[in-house]
């Protein structure tokens, strides 16, 4: 596969960060920072999902939680109903969550206008949870859905039977681990080859890329097929892992505003971005823990401050230091 | 009996949407003049109701007085957020987009502190006048016939400073071409501040006018805000006559759509409806096409 854009060498630093994570297990046995490795990881796979989108493809959403909640429900209601196994259901949830981002992308790309994007976006999540919570006979309503299946064991040559049960975090981890890297996988290899270089010359001059035969429409639709795709993927492994689904909790703004958050931290229109921003933002809260509920607060401040003084995250400071 | 209800809720829905009205030109001025939306729009508005309910409720204060102190206080507020928060991300590449993050990191901050200070309960604000009227076996509160008036009223004081005042001809300048407004002497840097304000004063104005109708508590400027989003959008981003009469649309629309389905679906409705008209109209109903 051949990469433009100095091809995978440019995200050297992803490939470290991936590559130090496959062996956490092996020094950290607490339960609990596991649970925060675990929740980092989905994290980042949303975060860096709205990237795509946000940063790459210069489209500014603030609806995504609707695709992670999509996916989250999909796939726990088709593996409580229907019985199936949550690894088939998981695709399923993120393949609605890719046709609730086709249905949403064709009129959001149509509007040049960053306000009116915000706001159908926004919009377009308030439906979904309005729907979600008003459903009662379908998706149990704002109470949301409990004891939704774990992933089932299935045998691993050399290592022996891989299962999910309560205390199994360690399998938990390396599912959320191997998703994160198939994520990464795919958003650098859309960002870096063909895509990568039509959605940035779409971004920066679009105009200019459309009369040099550049399909804006068409890149930016696969920039947000694929990014809804990888939201409801996060979304379903989310589920999986908690058991336990509300609106408020999956599909409500509070997820949207730790996107932002986290990649506004970690570094927007970078790879690596999202991706450091989720665990710097999850344990870095967890060091604030007796703030309490002064936590949110924080994540107002931290927006603030890092729009006005540092716009492009903490990867702003890697690049500088070239 | 059925006119009699269906003309009752219409009124009703004219009386609220014109808050939504004040609430949206609020907004819609802020587009217009800065090019940025104000997502802590509705924590001017949060703010507001506290304020009237602490002057008038706690301390008892004249309603008329309570409702100056909070539109001037959210005034001031709003210029203090515009100075220290979005004043200097105007100058600089996609502030749109940064501008927005900022409000609603602001919003957040706004809307937790209140939640610490105050605590999530609802605090009852009394009518500001008792009794109500009967018009052909109509029955409306004195309370909603005064917020329909100074609706109207301070409409006309807007539309006449807008049009009338030289403030008002520097910020319409600035809102069809800043730069040109600069080339003649207008400091749109001021402009953009006092823009600030007066939204977040219109807000304040709603909120005070809309606090013995709803009740206060922290989370009371989301739906507003939600809905301010709806009407400016439908009304054309920008328009402050598509704001006005996209609020009350939304108000009779919302209060006889109460008649015909239950009030969690209306949400759904209103939304589905704002993304239909964006597909198909994206400059809005009342707008004119912008082409860039």
């Amino acid at each position: 596969m051949a990469l433009r854009n100095g091809g995978w060498r440019r995200h050297g630093g992803v490939i470290a960060v991936l590559g130090l994570l496959c062996f956490v297990p092996l020094f950290v046995h607490n339960p609990y920072l596991l649970h925060l490795f675990i929740l980092s990881m989905l994290y980042a796979m949303l975060a860096g999902s709205w990237n795509l989108i946000n940063g790459y493809a210069g489209i500014f959403t603030f609806g995504h939680q609707a695709f992670f909640g999509l996916g989250a429900y999909a796939s726990a209601l088709l593996a409580m109903d229907a019985g199936l196994s949550p690894w088939i259901t998981l695709w399923f949830g993120g393949c609605v969550a890719a046709l609730a981002g086709l249905a949403i992308g064709l009129p959001v790309l149509r509007i040049r206008s960053v306000a009116h994007v915000a706001i159908v976006t926004l919009a377009f999540a308030v439906i979904v949870q309005a729907v979600v919570s008003n459903l009662p006979d379908f998706t149990r309503g704002t109470l949301g859905l409990a004891g939704i299946p774990a992933f089932a064991a299935f045998v691993l040559p050399w290592i022996g039977i891989v299962s999910f049960g309560a205390g199994d975090q360690v399998a938990y981890y390396y599912v959320a681990l191997v998703f994160l890297a198939l994520s990464m996988a795919l958003t650098i290899w859309l960002v870096s080859g063909r895509t990568g270089l039509a959605l940035k010359a779409i971004r920066d001059a679009e105009e200019a890329a459309d009369s040099l035969g550049v399909d804006p429409t068409r890149y930016k639709l696969i920039a947000f097929v694929a990014s809804s795709f990888v939201a409801g993927i996060a979304g379903a492994c989310y589920a999986h892992y908690l058991h336990i689904l509300t609106p408020d909790s999956a599909i409500g703004v509070s997820i949207m505003i730790t996107i932002l958050v986290m990649t506004l931290v970690g570094g927007i229109g970078t790879t690596i971005g999202p991706l450091v921003g989720s665990f710097v933002v999850t344990f870095g809260l967890e060091g604030l823990r007796g703030l309490g509920d002064y936590r949110l607060m924080v994540y107002g401040l931290l927006l603030i401050l890092f729009v006005t003084f540092a716009p492009r995250g903490l990867a702003q400071l890697r690049s500088a230091r070239r | 009996m059925l006119t009699q209800l269906l003309l009752a809720q219409i009124v009703n829905g004219i009386v609220v949407g014109s808050m939504y009205a004040l609430f949206a030109s609020g907004l819609t001025l802020i587009w217009g003049t800065m090019k940025m939306l104000n997502f802590a729009h509705g924590e001017f508005f949060m703010l507001a109701g506290y304020l009237v309910y602490f002057c008038y409720a706690v301390l008892d204060i004249n309603p008329a007085l309570s409702t100056v102190i909070a539109v001037v206080a959210v005034f001031v507020l709003g210029v203090v957020v515009e100075r220290t928060v979005i004043h200097h991300l105007l100058s600089r590449p996609v502030w749109q987009f940064t501008t927005i993050i900022a409000t609603l990191g602001t919003s957040i901050i706004l809307q937790n502190l209140a939640l610490h200070v105050w605590g999530p309960e609802f605090q009852n604000v009394p009518y500001f006048v008792e009794g109500m009227l009967n018009v052909f076996g109509i029955r409306i509160a004195y309370q909603r016939l005064l917020i329909l008036g100074v609706s109207c009223a301070s409409i006309v004081v807007l539309w006449f400073f807008l049009k009338h005042t030289r403030l008002g001809l520097a910020l319409r300048a600035t809102a069809q071409d800043s730069d040109a407004a600069q080339l003649y002497g207008v400091n749109i840097l001021s402009i953009y501040t006092f823009t600030f304000g007066l939204s977040a004063a219109l807000a304040a104005l709603a909120a005070a006018m809309l606090a013995p109708i709803t009740a206060v508590n922290p989370y009371m400027g989301l739906s507003p805000l939600l809905k301010g989003f709806v009407v400016v959008i439908l009304g054309g981003l920008g328009s402050f006559g598509g704001a006005i009469v996209g609020g009350v649309l939304l108000g009779v629309v919302e209060s006889l759509g109460v008649l015909f389905s239950s009030t969690e679906w209306s949400d759904v409705i209103a939304f589905t409806f704002l993304v239909l008209v964006i597909w198909v109209r994206p400059w809005g109903l009342f707008g004119v096409e912008e082409r860039s």
